[in-house]
C-alpha cells in the first residue's frame, strides 16, 4: 500500500538521523518540547517524573484518591493536548506543569462541589490558610519532584529515615548495608536534593 | 518523628546549613503518595481518547480483578503450573509485581471462599531477595491505598524455585482493599518498604 506524504518537494532537506529516545538525562523543557511534537516516548519518561507529584498535590487539594486519581488522568491528558503551548524561553518546565495541574485539579474541586469537602480526613492542618495550603502544596510538589531525580539507592535510604522512622543503624540492619555506606548514601542524597532545588526552594 | 539530623549529616559538614535546610523540606513534605494500579501504567495517547475509559468506583475493583485474572493465566501458565495446592478454585486472583525494592520479584496471590469469616489466601512468590537474619516480610491488606492489617509474614531463601506460603485474612473486606507485600524488621510493628505491589 502506497502512503500519501506531505513532504515538501522543493526544498532540499538534510538527511536527519531519527529523533534519539529521551534518557534519564533529557531536561523537563526538552521533554516538554518533544510532547508537544507527539513524542510519546517523552510523554512517558514526563509522565513518571511528575506522577507522584501530580498525585500528591491532587491528594492534598481533593482529599480523595478516586478524585485524586481521576484529577490525575485529566492533568495529563491537559499536558499532552497543550505542551505545543509551552516555550522554553517564558520559564521552566517545571512550573508550567505545576500551573497545568493546579488549574486541572481546581477545575475538578469546582465541579465536584461542596460535598467532596469533609468526606475524608483531613490531609491538611487546619491551622493552614489558604495561601499556607497552596505554599505546602507547592513545597511538597518540588521535593516530590526533585526524589526523582535521586538515583533508586539514595533515594530509598533517604524514604527509610525520613518516611519508615527507622535509624540510621536500622536502615543499615534492614537494607544489610554497613553503616557507613547507609550515612553516605544518605548525605549524598541530601547533597543531590539541595542540588536540584537550589534557586527554588534553597 | 523526624530523623535525627545530626546522626544523617554530622556536626562538621561544612554545607550543613544548606543540607539541614533540605531536612526541613523533606519533613515538611511528607512522603510521596503510593501510586494506585491505574496510575503505575503510563496513559495511552492514541487518538483522542486517554487512558482508560473511565470506569464509575463500584465497578473499578471488580474490572481490575478481571485484569489480573488475565495476567494471572498467563503466569500461572509459566510460574505456577502445578502448584496450586488446594482443591477448590481461587474466588480472586490478584497478581503483584516488585518495586524497586525488588525489582525482579513476581506474585500471585490467590483467595479462596470464605470459611467461617476467614478468607484462606494463597502466595506465590518468586525473585525476592533473601533478607538479613531476622528480617521478614509481611503481607498486608491495604485500605484507602494504606498497609491496614497484617495477613501473614514469612521468608525466602533466595533460591530460584517459586515459594508457595498459605495465609489468611479474618476480615470484611470493603470496596478498594488490595494487598502488598513489605519488608519487616523484627520489633517494628509498622509496615515497612513495599516490596510487592499489585500489577
Amino acid at each position: 500500500m502506497e502512503l500519501a506524504l506531505d513532504v515538501p518537494r522543493l526544498r532540499a532537506v538534510p538527511t536527519r538521523a531519527a529523533t534519539p529516545a529521551p534518557t534519564g538525562e533529557t531536561s523537563d523543557a526538552e521533554l516538554l518540547v518533544r510532547v508537544g511534537k507527539r513524542d510519546r516516548a517523552a510523554f512517558e519518561l514526563l509522565y513518571r517524573r511528575y506522577v507522584h507529584s501530580v498525585f500528591g498535590l491532587a491528594l492534598r487539594r481533593l482529599r480523595d484518591r478516586g478524585h485524586a486519581e481521576d484529577a490525575v488522568q485529566e492533568v495529563f491528558a491537559a499536558v499532552w493536548r497543550s505542551a505545543g503551548s509551552y516555550r522554553p524561553e517564558r520559564g521552566p518546565a517545571g512550573g508550567w506543569l505545576y500551573t497545568v495541574a493546579r488549574n486541572a485539579i481546581v477545575d475538578r474541586l469546582r465541579r465536584s462541589g461542596p460535598a467532596t469537602e469533609g468526606e475524608l480526613p483531613e490531609l491538611v492542618s487546619p491551622e493552614s490558610g489558604p495561601d499556607r495550603q497552596a505554599e505546602e502544596s507547592h513545597t511538597a510538589w518540588q521535593i516530590h519532584r526533585a526524589l526523582e531525580e535521586l538515583p533508586p539507592r539514595e533515594r530509598e535510604v533517604i524514604e527509610l529515615a525520613y518516611w519508615g522512622e527507622m535509624s540510621q543503624s536500622e536502615v543499615a540492619t534492614f537494607l544489610g548495608l554497613p553503616l557507613g555506606t547507609v550515612k553516605t548514601r544518605t548525605r549524598s542524597g541530601l547533597a543531590r536534593l539541595a542540588d536540584v532545588l537550589e534557586g527554588e526552594l534553597l | 518523628m523526624s530523623p535525627d539530623f545530626d546522626e544523617i549529616v554530622g556536626t562538621d559538614d561544612g554545607e550543613r546549613e544548606r543540607l539541614r535546610r533540605v531536612h526541613e523540606l523533606l519533613v515538611t513534605a511528607g512522603p510521596p503518595p503510593e501510586l494506585t494500579p491505574r496510575l503505575e501504567r503510563t496513559p495511552s495517547t492514541q487518538g483522542s481518547v486517554f487512558w482508560l475509559p473511565r470506569v464509575p468506583a463500584k465497578h473499578r475493583t471488580t474490572l481490575l480483578f478481571a485484569a489480573a485474572l488475565v495476567v494471572l493465566a498467563a503466569f500461572f501458565g509459566g510460574y505456577g503450573a502445578g502448584k496450586i495446592h488446594r482443591s477448590t478454585s481461587p474466588e480472586s486472583l490478584l497478581s503483584l509485581r516488585g518495586t524497586a525494592t525488588a525489582p525482579h520479584a513476581v506474585a500471585s496471590l490467590q483467595i479462596f471462599a470464605k470459611q467461617a469469616g476467614n478468607w484462606p489466601m494463597t502466595l506465590t512468590v518468586a525473585d525476592l531477595p533473601k533478607l538479613p537474619s531476622h528480617a521478614y516480610y509481611e503481607v498486608f491488606l491495604v485500605r484507602n491505598g494504606k498497609p491496614y492489617l497484617s495477613c501473614g509474614e514469612f521468608t525466602v531463601d533466595g533460591g530460584s524455585a517459586p515459594l508457595t506460603v498459605q495465609l489468611n485474612a479474618p476480615y470484611v473486606f470493603q470496596h478498594g482493599d488490595t494487598w502488598v507485600v513489605t519488608k519487616q524488621l523484627p520489633g517494628t510493628e509498622k509496615p515497612g518498604p513495599t516490596v510487592l505491589k499489585p500489577v
